[in-house]
């Protein structure tokens, strides 16, 4: 999809934390697009930077002690990180939306489920003619927000509190928040790790059902590669605060090329049953000081001197895939 | 089966609450044979670890009795004698609050050591370094470190020591994996399972996880709302499984391969939530999210049907026992 501009693309962003110990130099140049109507995995482990990449992108970072230290936030061609506080916005308002991890922790336990749905609804939608809706057009839309998401007996559900709902009900909840608007790029931190299967499965269900019809981008965050197959179209595996591999989603994993995703891969439980595989030794790097080079290569069976020195460029691996591995390179001319 | 190692007999434990009794566990059986992996599974509130509290004496059963190589244990650890909680032990889920943050490593596995009178001084240490060794920790290197200056893998690495230090003969593994990461989680369930071998230990691992039980269980237990739905050999299990609950579940684990998608039952709706524990609806308790739902369902509790050997299931679709094609 080179011939179209990316509706977000971050360039080489790097962002770190001052604390007492020093500098965490957490993001290490972390590159990636989504394009209009695309669906995107951001996968890795946890500390790998996945959540602070959508902060920065939704500039919710603290700063201090966060700082962007380089690279470019791009959504639609304009940069995030120069937006003054009312295009910003704008921007929050009618471009983007999230979906978080843990539902309590983004609704408001003090307000009713309607009263927030209200809040986002009134700010957000207008008329065809830009005016803003009335009462009860905002009344139905948060219902049928509600009802959208699978749940049962919305009107009374406008009446509970947060702390009223199961898990389950609260993240439907915020999903019915988040596209109760026409926002055009949806981004989902993590959004069912907290929940069952079954409740997982009706959840990712609905979304992608409700992302279809509104015809929005999708960037999802998570650590479980089988929801991002399910999901997702093209996906980023991250590892130590940078991309290690891109590639079409079904296709990467049925064969990863970068050995951090190998190793990732071959750790993960299969219904096949033929066990698992011992794992990958050693631990994600301290930020502090971070490894020079690669920042896998200490953990790498396939280290090479070049790797301590110089961290790999993106190398074509398969169709549209590309791994930061200079066993990938290509022998010079 | 050989003679078992541990039994539950109609275990039930309900706790009173002023919102009216939690049936957290309602009368299951099942046995274990010594060696034997038997994986747990169910959603939360289905009441899995609160069976697995029952057996190491967390919780006395209100109903029923545990038998312990075919003795009677349904009593909390208070009760319980010292020889007999040497021999059962229990890892929890978060080791991050399951080891003390102010002692040394070398201080929590001492801890057992000293309660059970097994070692002291010069051989206590020796122990302990043995136990690191056996968890593949370089005991140089972790003996005088504190949990919160290591990672969590490690951390769970120091918990399955310290399970492991009175040298049981069961060891309860409550959802040891589930806050690790899926290359940590490997390396500890290899760990486990050459442990097993090793020492000749019987685990009780209870997980919401089936991808892992297919790895590591050699029988499943599949718990709804302090019932027991479906037992079986994992094999059989995973070939054959019977109770629609089972296919809900089945049907609704994220995959990585097709050829893993190729094993799960066909696409089957999972719809409704996990009822509260104080308000179990009638009948068979999972009638009410069950696409294969008849008219007795929801009057009758269905009874334990073991419709081939060792593999049980309690649901209405088997009413008799038979042969199944």
């Amino acid at each position: 999809m080179p011939n179209r501009s990316p509706l977000l693309e971050v360039r080489s962003l790097h962002v770190g934390f001052r604390i007492f110990e020093g500098h965490l130099r957490v993001l290490d140049g972390v590159t990636l697009s989504v394009h209009e109507g695309e669906r995107v995995g951001l996968v890795g482990e946890t500390g790998c930077g996945k959540t602070t990449t959508v902060k920065s992108v939704l500039r919710v970072l603290p700063m201090p002690p966060a700082k962007v230290t380089g690279g470019e936030i791009l959504y639609r061609g304009r940069d995030v990180l120069k937006m003054h506080r009312h295009a910003l916005h704008i921007l929050r308002r009618q471009e983007l939306t999230a979906i978080f991890q843990d539902p309590l922790q983004s609704l408001n336990p003090v307000f009713t489920i309607g009263s927030q749905l209200r809040d986002i609804v009134r700010d957000s939608m207008r008329t065809p003619e830009g005016k803003p809706l009335s009462r009860r057009e905002i009344e139905a839309r948060c219902i049928q927000a509600l009802e959208e998401t699978g749940m049962p007996d919305p009107a009374r559900i406008m009446s509970n509190y947060p702390i009223q709902l199961s898990g389950g009900m609260r993240q439907r909840v915020c999903i019915a928040e988040a596209l109760s608007t026409n926002a055009r790029l949806l981004l989902a931190d993590e959004p069912t790790t907290n929940l069952d299967v079954t409740i997982q499965d009706q959840i990712l269900r609905k979304l992608d059902r409700l992302v279809d019809q509104k015809g929005a981008s999708v960037l999802m965050i998570t650590h479980s590669m089988g929801v991002v197959r399910d999901l997702t179209q093209r996906i980023y595996i991250m590892y130590a605060g940078s991309v290690v591999e891109t590639g079409p989603t079904r296709q990467l994993l049925a064969s990863p090329r970068h050995p951090y995703t190998e190793g990732l891969m071959a750790s993960v439980p299969r219904l096949t049953g033929r066990g698992v595989s011992e794992g990958i030794p050693g631990r994600i790097p301290n930020y502090l000081a971070p490894p020079p080079g690669c920042r896998f290569h200490p953990r790498c069976p396939h280290r090479m001197p070049e790797c301590s020195v110089e961290a790999p460029p993106m190398f074509d691996v398969g169709a549209d895939q590309r791994a930061a591995c200079y066993l990938y390179r290509r022998p010079s001319p | 089966m050989t003679e078992p190692i541990l039994e539950a007999r109609g275990l039930t434990k309900f706790f009173p609450t002023k919102r009216g009794t939690v049936r957290a566990v309602d009368q299951i059986d099942f046995a274990m044979a010594p060696g034997d992996t038997l994986g747990l599974v169910g959603e939360s509130g289905s009441g899995k670890t609160t069976t697995a509290q029952c057996v190491v004496g967390i919780y006395a059963p209100t109903q029923g009795d545990i038998l312990f190589q075919g003795r009677s244990i349904g009593a909390t650890a208070a009760k319980r004698s010292r020889d007999l909680k040497r021999e059962i032990r229990i890892v929890f889920q978060d080791p991050g609050s399951s080891l003390n943050p102010k002692r040394t490593i070398k201080q929590i596995l001492a801890t057992p050591l000293a309660v059970h009178r097994m070692a002291s001084g010069r051989e206590q240490l020796a122990r302990i370094s043995a136990l690191l060794e056996r968890v593949e920790l370089p005991p140089t290197e972790y003996l005088y470190k504190h949990p919160q200056s290591i990672g969590g893998g490690e951390k769970q690495m120091v918990a399955i020591a310290r399970a492991l230090a009175t040298d049981p003969s069961f060891v309860v593994l409550d959802e040891p994996t589930s806050a690790l990461d899926v290359s940590v989680q490997a390396k500890i369930i290899n760990l486990l399972l050459g442990l097993q071998k090793e020492m000749g230990l019987t685990y009780l691992f209870i997980t919401h996880d089936m991808s892992l039980m297919r790895n590591a269980a050699s029988r499943v237990a599949i718990m709804y709302l302090g019932k027991l739905s479906e037992i079986a050999d994992t094999a059989d299990f995973f070939q054959m499984p019977l109770h629609p609950y089972t296919k809900m579940l089945l049907s609704s684990i994220p995959v990585v391969s097709d050829e893993e998608e190729s094993l799960k039952p066909a696409k089957g709706i999972s719809r409704g939530e996990i009822p509260s524990p104080v308000n179990v609806p009638p009948g068979c308790s999972f009638h009410s999210r069950c696409p294969s739902r008849m008219e007795i369902c929801d009057k009758v509790d269905p009874t334990t049907v073991e419709v081939a050997p060792g593999h049980v299931v309690r649901c209405h679709l088997f009413p008799l026992r038979r042969e199944i094609s």
